[in-house]
């Protein structure tokens, strides 16, 4: 790209830049109260869960969760179908050895505590899925070929977790005669935190995996 | 009843979960959950046949907490139409893939593509929309990778990328009503909305994203590589299901919500890159040297005729006149997703047999592949817009409309289209059909062959003969959200 080219998508992101702040800045001065937002405060108590982020993501809005995770496996599919992975990093010395010995459990557990503490304060599943990802990497960058992950059909079963988790808590409350994801207040905690554990294990697996980048070894081929 | 509508979304999802685990059995499991999926659309058709409009709000949540599904009578019949579409290129998969781990990869991801029309079908909210968008992008372009082939890798990445730019000029829309209204369903909107700058621009952002999802000229440079370099099942389904239902998309809003916020002058502009795409791509189709390309470049020009619609809708009271206008794009739609389906596995059947798609090398397909061709004529016929195919009723509907609202203009492109359609469709069987003796057998292989054959009988006789159901349930269920 030459830079006469360049400057001229640079001048005309700068021009639709300021055209789209012109349309915004008068409506943040103009909003409207958010209604939305105090009902989504007000209907807080019957989902069980005290955290209005999780009770948007995993109640309210539940649906658009479950095909956010479906995207997430629909990636990590994408990237399995088109070949084995890059090598791995050579073993890393003693000195990142020990460091990853002390990294990666502690990732595992904050990422725990962060599933746990989402019931009530900012936390949840993709921050929880985020660090066990992230400990995947560490392996992986530390010479663990697979990144701390088990053969292929355990990855397979990580992977579907989430969706399937979601998916099926949705076709038993259909079953039961209720709208799809509509869980009853009694039970409503346990079922987000049953579909939050499944999708943290499903965020992690998948991510790591995919920092892998290819077919894990082990499989069909 | 109600239930149908998220198991049409549900139901390819379990289905893609168990062929993801199990992907040596992928072949069984992935025919069950197609079954399965298109029994239940099936189930949601005569639901709302019966029964008028549906809709559920998910997780109980009524509508601006939660998300809501509807089906009324115009996505259901696009339901239907992918369900029909999604079946037979199940079926034929099944045979063109003869790898067991190329299988073990399609399955899932065209799985959760299905899963992705359906959801987006149903959408009535737009941050949803959104999320439906990232994953028909993501598994589109997974799927088109299948391929293998270093085109169809670099053709996939520049869809994925384009794919991307789509959705997030889709958000920036998303996120400009959102500020301004607090509200994303579709339904609250169309009460709420009213003629504004925001408003305008935001229109234009959706519009906009969802354009290059469509392949709408001159946002269509990455739709012939991508569509002509993906195996042929996955060619079909991008090409007459995955633009169709963004070109949808771009229609809802703009007849539904956004009414108010429309004006003539940017129907106008839609309907003129409508009115481009339709020319362009007939012409790039005349020229093209492979039997994919060809059909690639046609998708340009079908997703055109679509948005030609626009202008002449825009500002119709609703009324007879309009259920009528909207009928004809309809069937102009499902004409074009069951014949380009069914020309896209006819052309892989005649690359897997000869092993090229280069049109000028087609000499005796005629002979070895009779069904095959037979499908290709059929579908041609329906491309063109030949009676009895549904297309001809539907251009002829778009004609009447054009000359009575006085936009006779409209008419010029829509001549020259058919003209070149004519002209691509005559080359590829003109070179078929070039050696005379007669053929032994119509079907050599009927899994791979029949699927692309029945698809292309419902554009041309189907569709044309049965067209008065078609409006039968559009009136029957209100079109207006």
């Amino acid at each position: 790209m030459n830079g006469r080219l360049r400057l001229l998508i640079a001048l005309l992101a700068a021009v639709l830049g300021a055209a789209l702040l012109w349309v915004f800045l008068p409506l943040l001065a103009t909003r409207p109260e958010s209604a939305l937002a105090k009902a989504a405060l007000a209907a807080r108590p019957l989902t069980g869960v005290g955290n209005p982020v999780t009770a948007v993501l995993l109640d309210y809005r539940a649906y658009d969760t479950l095909l956010e995770l479906a995207v997430l496996l629909a990636a990590l599919l994408g990237i399995w179908s088109l070949g084995p992975p890059t090598p791995a990093y050579q073993r890393a010395g003693a000195a990142l050895r020990a460091m990853i010995a002390w990294v990666v459990p502690l990732l595992v557990l904050a990422g725990g505590y962060l599933l746990w503490a989402g019931g009530q304060v900012p936390g949840g599943a993709f921050q929880g899925g985020a660090l066990l990802g992230a400990a995947g990497v560490v392996l992986r960058l530390g010479g663990d070929p697979h990144a701390g992950l088990p053969a292929e059909p355990w990855q397979r079963l990580l992977a579907s977790l989430g969706v399937g988790a979601f998916v099926i808590v949705g076709l038993v409350l259909l079953g039961l005669g209720r709208d799809f994801l509509d869980y009853p207040s009694a039970w409503a905690k346990w079922l987000i935190l049953v579909i939050e554990s499944a999708a943290t294990l499903a965020i992690g697996a998948t991510l790591a995996a995919a920092y892998v980048g290819g077919r894990p070894p082990g499989g069909t081929r | 009843m109600s239930a149908s509508l998220p198991l049409a979304v549900s139901l390819p999802l379990l289905g893609a979960l168990a062929t993801t685990l199990a992907p040596r059995r992928a072949r069984t499991l992935g025919l069950i959950a197609a079954l399965a999926s298109s029994a239940v659309v099936a189930w949601l058709v005569v639901a709302v046949w019966t029964q008028g409009a549906l809709r559920v709000d998910l997780g109980g949540w009524s509508a601006p907490l939660g998300i809501g599904l509807e089906a009324g009578g115009a996505n259901t019949l696009l339901l239907a139409m992918t369900a029909l579409v999604a079946l037979a290129i199940s079926v034929h998969a099944g045979d063109y893939f003869r790898d067991r781990i190329q299988l073990g990869h399609f399955w899932p991801l065209w799985l959760l593509l299905w899963a992705a029309l359906n959801a987006l079908l149903l959408a009535a909210d737009l941050f949803n929309i959104y999320v439906g968008l990232e994953l028909l992008g993501l598994a589109g372009a997974a799927l088109a990778a299948l391929g293998g082939s270093r085109a169809a890798l670099s053709a996939s990445l520049r869809y994925l990328l384009v794919g991307l730019l789509g959705s997030m000029t889709y958000l920036l829309g998303v996120a400009l009503i959102y500020t301004a209204y607090g509200q994303l369903d579709l339904g609250l909107l169309a009460t709420q909305l009213t003629a504004g700058a925001a408003e305008a621009t935001a229109l234009a952002l959706l519009t906009l994203g969802l354009a290059f999802k469509a392949a709408l000229f001159p946002l269509h440079f990455w739709l012939p590589p991508t569509h002509a370099n993906a195996p042929a099942p996955v060619s079909a389904a991008l090409s007459a299901l995955v633009g169709k239902v963004a070109a949808w998309l771009i229609l809802l809003l703009w007849l539904g919500p956004f009414a108010t916020v429309t004006a003539p002058a940017g129907a106008t502009l839609l309907g003129l890159l409508g009115a481009c795409g339709v020319v362009w791509g007939s012409w790039r189709a005349l020229r093209a040297e492979r039997l994919k390309l060809l059909a690639a470049h046609s998708t340009v020009a079908q997703i055109g005729y679509l948005f030609i619609f626009v202008p002449l809708l825009q500002g119709l009271a609703p009324g007879s006149e309009r259920t009528t206008l909207i009928g004809a794009l309809l069937l102009m739609a499902l004409t074009h997703g069951f014949a380009k389906a069914a020309f896209f596995l006819a052309a892989g059947q005649v690359q897997q047999h000869a092993g090229h798609d280069r049109i000028s090398d087609l000499g005796g397909t005629a002979q070895r592949l009779p069904a095959t061709t037979f499908t290709l004529g059929l579908a041609g016929v329906a491309l063109i817009g030949l009676p009895p195919s549904g297309s001809f009723i539907g251009k002829w509907l778009l004609l009447e409309a054009a000359i009575a609202q006085g936009q006779w203009w409209w008419i010029a492109p829509l001549l020259a289209g058919t003209l070149l359609a004519a002209a691509y469709v005559f080359r590829v069987l003109a070179r078929a059909f070039n050696l005379e003796p007669t053929p032994q057998r119509f079907v050599n292989q009927g899994r791979a062959e029949l699927p692309g054959l029945v698809l292309a009988v419902i554009a041309v006789v189907g569709l044309g003969l049965a067209a008065g159901g078609l409006w039968g349930l559009l009136e029957a269920v209100e079109v207006e959200r």
